[in-house]
């Protein structure tokens, strides 16, 4: 039997305060340079146009660029997406997103009307267009806050039902943790905010809080066995008794991401990243940010007495719906 | 339940996934060299959405800029069945027309590969007009006032394309305001032109940018100067102006005269004497005289009509209006014309003649709609998409697989076995529920293998930690399953809540991961807890000492 990380007894707990600072600091950067510059929201947000163009020739970036202000359109910003023939245009600025409030089509058939010109009718295809008006951009941006806002609520709802209000506090607070994070981590890799990107979180939320809830599970059921140990000792019983599972699914899970980062595509790129860094995020907060804010909830607001007793009467098989505290209430 | 049962199960489930995977054969319309025909495919009963195989999305709206629209749920509805007509004449397999919210019609047209011509299919009003030009000279009586105006708003400071106005040799031209003699047209030509290129701001900023035309109503505007035209005519001031009861048009085709390009501008009646409501059929045609054109026909009422309000305007010329744009030259009408008529489109292509004709036929839209969002993509690119997440795919199976077998050893292999059937199971939801695959879809599947074994490490784990305290290879599976059973129950719960919130408020691309996403959830509970679990019942009935050690 191959094993690893067997029987460990780490004193995990212990290095939540550096571990706290770090993840504090980190998430400081990412609010601060937020501060300085807001997030790249993809056209979905912010209403505009996207096109992804494939020239038979390699062309210059530069003269592009010279032909769309020639044309009118300024400020579009023009980046190589894969291969050096490819490219993509956005025309995301004031100027072009008002433009579309007449029809969002206009500034992508000017586009491609002024290319064409330049490089002859076969020297480029449009192989994507996304342009969207002003207003539906404003309906995307809402619908996506109340999408991880729901997903909030909903959790901590079920949590609240099989575990007990403290455990779904501290889960969904860590849960949050990753959000913040996620959110550092996309500015701090310039990376831009789009539908897939935000589907992306809520994934990552539900895998951070899948991880959480693993260790919280164990945590249950330490609590229940009623040994005489702290619950600081229960935790860290709990998060080394689940290492290896730990371990191992973030392995297969990243496995899986790497792919995605690395062959799936251009396209999918960003939702890889977001999914990578999920998972690194996601098992940090679950050791670090849920457990320390359980400690602290269980400190300030304690449970009733008598747990213990109750607990071990319960046979091991039979579960209850409910946290043994609640059991006894 | 019995062993003999969980078999059962697990086969029947196999073969109905293998049933809703086969490859059937559909009816279909393809696109077989640039026709759309009904053929029969083969295919794997899997949707791809339209990121994966190509095509159009469009919403439309209400386009409220030329005046609002009291109800627009009712125009919405209305127009959603002549864009439903028009969709359905025009030969797109599988498209989706439906109105979404109480304001936006939704299109989706899956491989196509103009997408040009499908927004205009859609979105062309097809508003048909037959208008007579002005013969009252309204807008020469109108023009001091016009300049007037533009003087007044400082506009004649910009000063029209002076470039192309020097070439004073296009003869055959009258212009506005001087005899008819080309000689003398031509040196007022030049006169503007001086005027135009030195005094900027001089007199006549309207009227020097037109010349008469051919007919009564027309004018020549160059084509360098359509956009300041156009420009001047959006001003209230300048619309304020214009002749009333006439309505100025401009004309589809532009005319050559010498070696430069005008474009015809129409005053016209603004009482249309019938309109497009009237048509009950239309045809693209081919006339070796006129090109191609569009022939068409009226009911009886309208032909009643047309026939009267004609007869009345004899030797005068109709404008045919589309969308107020008029269409070829005016003719002159010769005699009271009845039924039939026809719509020439100058120099435009046999299929702009047939969409015209398609969009006369589906009829008027009843309000003007705009594009509020497009997404169209390249059917070259959806096929790409599908090899790369395909790749991604498989190399994250290798990669799982390597892992499992490599740290778990035989029940790796059940957790592999579990794997496939995992992959079977999610594909076969996909089909059988007629969910459609789009690529953060595919993303999510792929995701989704690294996930799914999850279950199975729990269980594995948990199975470990039994034998280490000394159970038998026997009760440590039995109690592995059942302790770990909580937290796969629990975590998968709350991923597919996150899940259910992301279809409701997703769109397109991201209601189909949503849906990927469930579908995974499901068929992982299935494959990891329920066919793992008859694996070990069957490997422990099978052999004696496979009680003894368990390779895990």
């Amino acid at each position: 039997m191959l094993r690893i990380l067997h029987d460990t007894n780490y004193d995990f707990i212990r290095w939540w305060k550096v571990m706290a600072g770090i993840t504090v600091a980190f998430i400081l950067l990412g609010l601060g340079s937020l501060a300085i510059k807001p997030p790249n929201y993809s056209i979905e947000f912010t209403g505009g146009t996207l096109m992804q163009l494939e020239f038979t020739q390699p062309p210059d970036v530069g003269q592009i660029r010279a032909t769309l202000d020639q044309a009118g359109i300024r400020g579009a910003e023009i980046q190589q997406f894969g291969t050096n023939r490819e490219f993509t245009v956005r025309a995301q600025n004031r100027e072009a997103v008002a433009e579309q409030s007449r029809g969002a089509e206009s500034i992508a058939v000017s586009i491609e009307k002024v290319l064409k010109q330049k490089y002859g009718e076969n020297g480029l295809k449009v192989v994507r267009t996304e342009a969207v008006g002003p207003r539906v951009g404003q309906e995307l941006k809402r619908g996506a806050i109340v999408a991880i806002l729901l997903s909030f609520l909903i959790t901590l709802v079920y949590l609240s039902i099989r575990f007990e209000w403290r455990f779904a506090t501290a889960a969904v607070i860590a849960t949050s943790h990753d959000v913040f994070t996620t959110i550092a981590f996309l500015k701090l890799m310039h990376l831009e905010i789009s539908l897939t990107v935000v589907a992306g979180l809520l994934t990552v939320l539900g895998y951070s809080l899948n991880d959480t809830i693993i260790i919280f599970d164990r945590v249950r059921e330490n609590l229940r066995k009623g040994r005489k140990e702290t619950l600081y000792e229960t935790l860290n019983r709990s998060i080394n008794e689940t290492l290896p599972r730990s371990v191992m699914t973030h392995v297969t899970a990243f496995a899986a991401t790497l792919a995605l980062l690395f062959f799936a595509g251009e396209v999918i790129r960003p939702f890889a990243w977001v999914m990578a860094f999920g998972i690194v995020t996601g098992t940090f907060s679950s050791i670090y940010v849920a457990a320390p804010v359980l400690l602290w909830i269980e400190r300030k607001w304690p449970r009733k007495t008598g747990v213990r007793q109750s607990s071990s009467t319960a046979t091991p098989t039979s579960r209850t719906r409910r946290s043994p505290a609640t059991a006894t209430r | 339940m019995s062993l003999k049962w969980r078999v059962g199960i697990i086969l029947g489930l196999i073969a109905a996934s293998l049933w809703a995977l086969f490859p059937r054969t559909v009816v279909e319309r393809v696109k077989r060299n640039g026709e759309f025909v009904y053929d029969t495919v083969r295919r794997v009963p899997l949707k791809r959405g339209l990121d994966l195989q190509g095509g159009m999305h469009l919403a439309l709206e209400v386009d409220e800029s030329k005046g609002a629209v009291p109800d627009k749920s009712k125009a919405i509805d209305n127009a959603l069945k002549v864009v439903r007509n028009r969709i359905d004449e025009f030969g797109v397999s599988e498209p989706l027309v439906q109105k979404a919210g109480n304001d936006r019609i939704i299109v989706e047209l899956p491989g196509i590969d103009d997408p040009r011509r499908a927004q205009d299919v859609v979105q062309k009003s097809a508003f048909l007009e037959f208008q007579i030009t002005d013969e009252t000279q309204a807008l020469e009586k109108a023009l001091p006032r016009l300049d007037a105006v533009l003087k007044d708003a400082k506009v004649a400071a910009a000063t029209p394309t002076t470039g192309a106005r020097k070439d004073t040799t296009s003869a055959g031209l009258q212009s506005l305001f001087t005899a008819d003699t080309s000689k003398k047209a031509d040196s007022a030509r030049k006169d503007s032109a001086n005027a135009a290129a030195g005094t900027a701001g001089g007199p006549g900023a309207f009227s020097k940018l037109i010349q008469q035309g051919q007919m009564p109503g027309e004018y020549y505007v160059a084509q360098t100067d359509v956009g300041l035209v156009t420009q001047y005519l959006a001003m209230p001031e300048v619309q304020a102006a214009l002749p009333p009861a006439k309505v100025v048009r401009w004309g589809s085709d532009t005319v050559s005269l010498g070696n430069r390009v005008y474009r015809p501008l129409y005053i016209l009646d603004a009482k249309p004497i019938i309109t497009g409501e009237f048509l009950t059929d239309a045809k693209p045609n081919t006339s070796p005289t006129e090109g191609n054109l569009v022939q068409f026909t009226m009911n009886n009422e309208g032909a009643r009509r047309f026939r009267t309000e004609t007869s009345r305007h004899i030797k005068d010329y109709m404008a045919i209006v589309l969308d107020q744009r008029v269409m070829g030259r005016p003719p002159v009408i010769q005699s009271a014309i009845g039924a039939n008529g026809q719509i020439t489109m100058g120099g435009k292509d046999l299929q702009a003649a047939q969409d015209l004709a398609l969009v006369l036929r589906a009829g008027s839209l009843p309000v003007p709609l705009k594009v509020v969002e497009v997404r169209q993509i390249g059917a070259s690119l959806g096929q790409d998409s599908i090899h790369k997440g395909i790749t991604a795919g498989v190399i994250a199976v290798a990669l799982v697989v390597f892992v499992m077998l490599g740290y778990y050893r035989f029940s790796g292999a059940l957790a592999v076995v579990a794997l496939a059937l995992y992959i079977l199971y999610t594909l076969a939801a996909l089909a059988g529920f007629n969910a459609v695959l789009t690529l953060p879809g595919l993303a999510g599947f792929v995701l989704s293998i690294g996930i799914a074994v999850d279950a199975n490490v729990l269980i594995f784990e948990r199975i470990r930690e039994e034998l280490a305290h000394g159970k038998t290879v026997r009760t440590a599976i039995d109690e592995g399953f059942r302790h770990a059973m909580s937290a796969i129950v629990d975590s998968n719960v709350s991923t597919a809540l996150t899940a259910a919130v992301l279809y409701q408020y997703g769109t397109g691309p991201v209601r189909g991961f949503a849906v990927t996403l469930l579908a995974g959830i499901a068929a992982s509970m299935v494959s990891a807890i329920f066919v793992v679990r008859t694996f070990y019942m069957l490997w422990l009935n099978r052999s004696r000492e496979a009680q003894q050690s368990l390779s895990i």
